[in-house]
């Protein structure tokens, strides 16, 4: 460089910290301009995969798809701690569409009180609902969101229930979506997230593991238990869909097989027992907790669209 | 400007005598990890290609307005920039392909032969040059993985893009994730033996 | 040569003896008395463990008399199905039918042990929760070996056990500081202004101040140490551990504590598998291999065995 030595030194800082900027700059924007673009596509996308995963549960896809008539209802529940004193709140929806109730019931499953709610609450709860339901309950009680349970009816008559749950698998938390009909026999449960080991457990999303779980009873899943024998190649067969069985020879044979035991993933039976037990307990609390909230409602003459 | 290379040999040096992958030993990460079939393994190959096309051009565009000083900052500073319009993109339109990369798209930005390629070549060398040296090295990135999730997953699963091409599994332990250091092992031994053998012949008829 | 061997073997046998009396002052911690209950845990997947003080009489307790229910569910009340004394003096077992969810806190009511029933709540500790989380990042998740990260310059340092501990050990400091400052960047700027899409650019962005600052501060301090560590410095940006690291913390949410705790498993992890993998490379270079295997397929091959090796700590848990 031609000019003196400090003189340039001071010029090189200053046009460092200038190109630095300008380059971080034109970075940003075009970070920005993507977050920007790409934001609502995903908000999008996650909400429809969401529902895909739901209709597939209940048995709805592309050719088969789901009728006009079919509605979900959430229903929210909510720890209510007043000083320690426990009980239970759960959001149903009222009789007319923007409105909501809050039933809450005491430990034992008697009926408290209700609160109305002007506020239509959405499938997923999110904070600003939470908030809703605090300022309904009053500022002595406080309300924690524990879990939510989607209704499924159709024409007004009730035909499924989508539980979501997490459980402990062999390494971290399994994530589920379960869907009961409503004789609570299980229609079939999908894996959300998981990281159990690929090639082992993480085998548990395959068809021939869970669609073991399809068409059991709520009563049968309590005694179920997980088998370490090889499982049948007839049953693995009409379970995944392979070997050209007609829908008739394959219903025979899973006829055959309704009340094995759930055959154990190879090299992840530790795997295979957390799903089982997970599953189970899902169903257990869903069950005790549907059936005490019918009863509430039938007694007490609860105006909701759930009555029927 | 000091390449004397046509645009064919910049292309063709990418994917077989400076392959980043087997001849390199450059980016082993994605390699190991993401290799257990053709599909993960052209995801991840077409996400780095991207990437590596994009820095390329971009820095040589701006070659001459990067301070010597702050050259490899700047390098980073671009391709994270890109890396994050990829994984923006890939979250939004594919989620379920960014679901099975996971981790691995945003670690990208890590990856040497990103960076080897933008501090040997674009640095100095016409646009057009850059990118198609960019394009050279992401195809020969993008083989390399298609190889090895052809090799694990035909051994591994017995298929092929999910369709069966064997009825059985020959050999399971392919497709378990810690085979793939013995996949990429013995793939790269099997390459030295080729050129072994193929020098020794060489030299035997001259 | 004799006392290179000496320190490489110290600096394990540190390293161990560090992790073990973390442990052991975790296991020991005193817990708070809280009435006739000294001590709650949870042992086997059916079972809690409580230890009592000398004033209850365990052969009294009856099922019936207690009841517990997981924090999210206390309309859910189980009994255990069994209550017997433990095989350490003044334990009580308390074994249910079902397996418990242990990742939720229980809540047990124990009437008739003393004049008012008894309520206390049962978790996983959180130091023990710590410690796995350090663990997992060592062996369980070891990055290296489970995670296949890192591997550029795993394969081009485990030559020598000399060079393989000085990476380690720089690798170690510079995941310290770059972690703990992307967490502050993390929790104090990108989540509060809704700049998560951010992420990448602002974590490599940190490691390469952490390296600069760190290379100039070594200059400065102590050139002898500089120039026996400083080459390791710039392969330290090069190695994706170093970004993988901050984008797992901030996938999960970790805490401070949290961040150090994974940040230390992930480089003591990364010096761990350099260091076993140097000595075996440095017998391999000794053994007559085949011409093709020759250099880095055979390490390949090796570190495939490795990977085998840790696939066995899978599922361990100590808390």
């Amino acid at each position: 460089m031609p000019e003196t030595k400090p003189k340039s030194a001071k010029r090189d800082i200053l046009s460092i910290v200038f190109r630095l900027t300008l380059t971080c700059l034109v970075a940003g924007l075009i970070m920005g301009t993507a977050f920007l673009l790409t934001h609502d596509a995903k908000e999008r996308n996650e909400i429809q995969r969401n529902e895909k995963v739901m209709y597939s549960l209940l048995g709805y896809n592309e050719q088969n798809p789901a009728p006009q008539s079919m509605k979900m209802y959430p229903i929210h529940r909510y720890i209510l701690d007043e000083n320690q004193n426990l009980s239970v709140g759960y959001v149903i929806p009222a009789m007319d569409e923007n409105s909501a109730l809050l039933v809450v019931l005491d430990l034992e499953g008697n009926f408290v009180k209700q609160y109305p709610i002007a506020h239509k609450f959405g499938l997923q709860n999110n904070n600003n609902e939470d908030l809703v339901v605090q300022n309904t309950v009053g500022a002595s009680i406080l309300a924690r969101f524990a879990d939510t349970i989607l209704v499924v009816t159709d024409n007004g008559k009730r035909t499924a229930y989508i539980l979501d749950g997490k459980y402990p698998g062999f390494k971290t938390l399994i994530h589920i979506k379960m869907a009961l009909n409503d004789k609570f026999d299980v229609l079939g449960f999908e894996v959300l997230e998981h990281e159990e080991d690929p090639g082992l457990g993480a085998e548990i999303t395959q068809p021939y593991f869970k669609n073991q779980f399809n068409n059991r009873p709520a009563e049968k899943m309590k005694t179920l238990e997980v088998t370490k024998d090889p499982m049948p190649d007839d049953y693995r067969n009409a379970l995944t869909g392979k070997g050209n069985l007609s829908n008739e020879q394959k219903g025979q044979i899973l006829a055959q097989h309704k009340d094995d035991p759930i055959y154990a993933l190879t090299g992840a039976t530790i795997s295979s027992r957390s799903v089982l037990n997970g599953n189970k307990a899902m169903v257990k609390k869903f069950v005790y907790r549907i059936e005490m909230l019918d009863k509430v409602i039938q007694s007490q003459n609860i105006q909701t669209v759930l009555k029927n | 400007m000091s390449n004397t290379l046509s645009k064919k040999e910049l292309i063709a040096r990418g994917i077989l005598s400076q392959n980043p992958i087997f001849k390199l030993a450059l980016s082993m990460c994605p390699a190991v990890g993401m290799s257990t079939t053709v599909v993960t393994g052209l995801m991840l190959g077409s996400a780095v290609f991207f990437v590596q096309v994009f820095s390329s051009l971009t820095i040589s565009l701006i070659k001459n307005f990067i301070h010597p000083r702050i050259r490899i900052p700047t390098y980073t500073l671009v391709i994270a920039t890109w890396v994050t319009v990829i994984d923006l993109v890939l979250a939004a339109y594919f989620p379920a392909a960014y679901a099975q990369m996971g981790i691995f798209i945003k670690l990208i930005v890590a990856f040497a032969i990103i960076t080897m390629r933008l501090e040997m070549f674009a640095c100095k060398e016409s646009v057009s040059d850059s990118v198609v040296d960019g394009a050279g090295m992401g195809l020969g990135f993008l083989i390399g993985m298609v190889c090895l999730g052809f090799v694990r997953e035909l051994i591994g699963n017995g298929t092929v893009l999910g369709y069966e091409i064997f009825s059985f599994k020959p050999f399971m332990f392919f497709i378990l994730p810690c085979a793939g250091f013995f996949v990429v092992g013995l793939m790269m031994a099997f390459f030295n033996w080729i050129e072994a053998r193929y020098r020794a012949r060489m030299e035997r008829k001259s | 040569m004799m006392n290179k061997k000496f320190r490489d073997i110290l600096i394990v046998v540190a390293a161990a003896f560090v992790i073990f009396a973390v442990v052991a002052v975790i296991m020991l911690w005193p817990a708070k008395s809280d009435g006739p209950i000294l001590k709650q845990s949870f042992e086997n997947a059916d079972e809690i463990v409580l230890t009592v003080d000398d004033s209850v009489a365990i052969g009294n307790i009856i099922p019936n008399d207690v009841s517990v229910f997981e924090q999210d569910d206390p309309d859910i009340q189980m009994h255990p199905v069994q209550v017997y004394a433990g095989k350490q003096k003044n334990t009580v077992v308390l074994k249910f039918q079902d397996p418990l969810n242990q990742a939720h806190p229980h809540i047990v009511n124990i009437e008739g042990i003393a004049k008012d029933p008894v309520s206390l709540t049962v978790e996983r500790s959180y130091w023990g929760y710590l410690v796995s989380i350090l663990i997992s990042a060592l062996l369980i998740n070891n990055y290296v070996f489970t995670k296949y990260l890192g591997l550029c310059v795993f394969f081009g340092t485990s030559r020598r056990k000399s060079t393989a501990t000085g990476m380690g050990i720089v690798f170690t400091i510079v995941m310290l500081v770059s972690a703990i400052l992307s967490w502050l960047f993390y929790k104090f700027i990108l989540v509060p202004f809704h700049l998560d899409f951010l992420q990448v650019v602002v974590f490599i962005g940190l490691v390469s101040l952490t390296v600069q600052a760190v290379d100039t501060i070594l200059r400065k301090v102590n050139p002898i140490l500089f120039k026996s560590f400083g080459v390791f410095l710039v392969l330290v940006i090069a190695n994706c551990i170093i970004i993988a690291v901050p984008l797992d913390m901030a996938s999960n949410h970790y805490n401070l504590a949290e961040t150090i705790m994974l940040a230390l498993g992930a480089g003591g992890g990364f010096l761990l598998a350099l260091y076993l993998m140097s000595n075996v490379r440095e017998r391999i270079e000794l053994a007559p291999i085949p011409e093709s295997f020759k250099g880095l397929p055979i390490a390949f091959m090796t570190a495939g065995q490795f990977a085998l090796a840790f696939l066995g700590f899978s599922g361990l848990q100590i808390f």
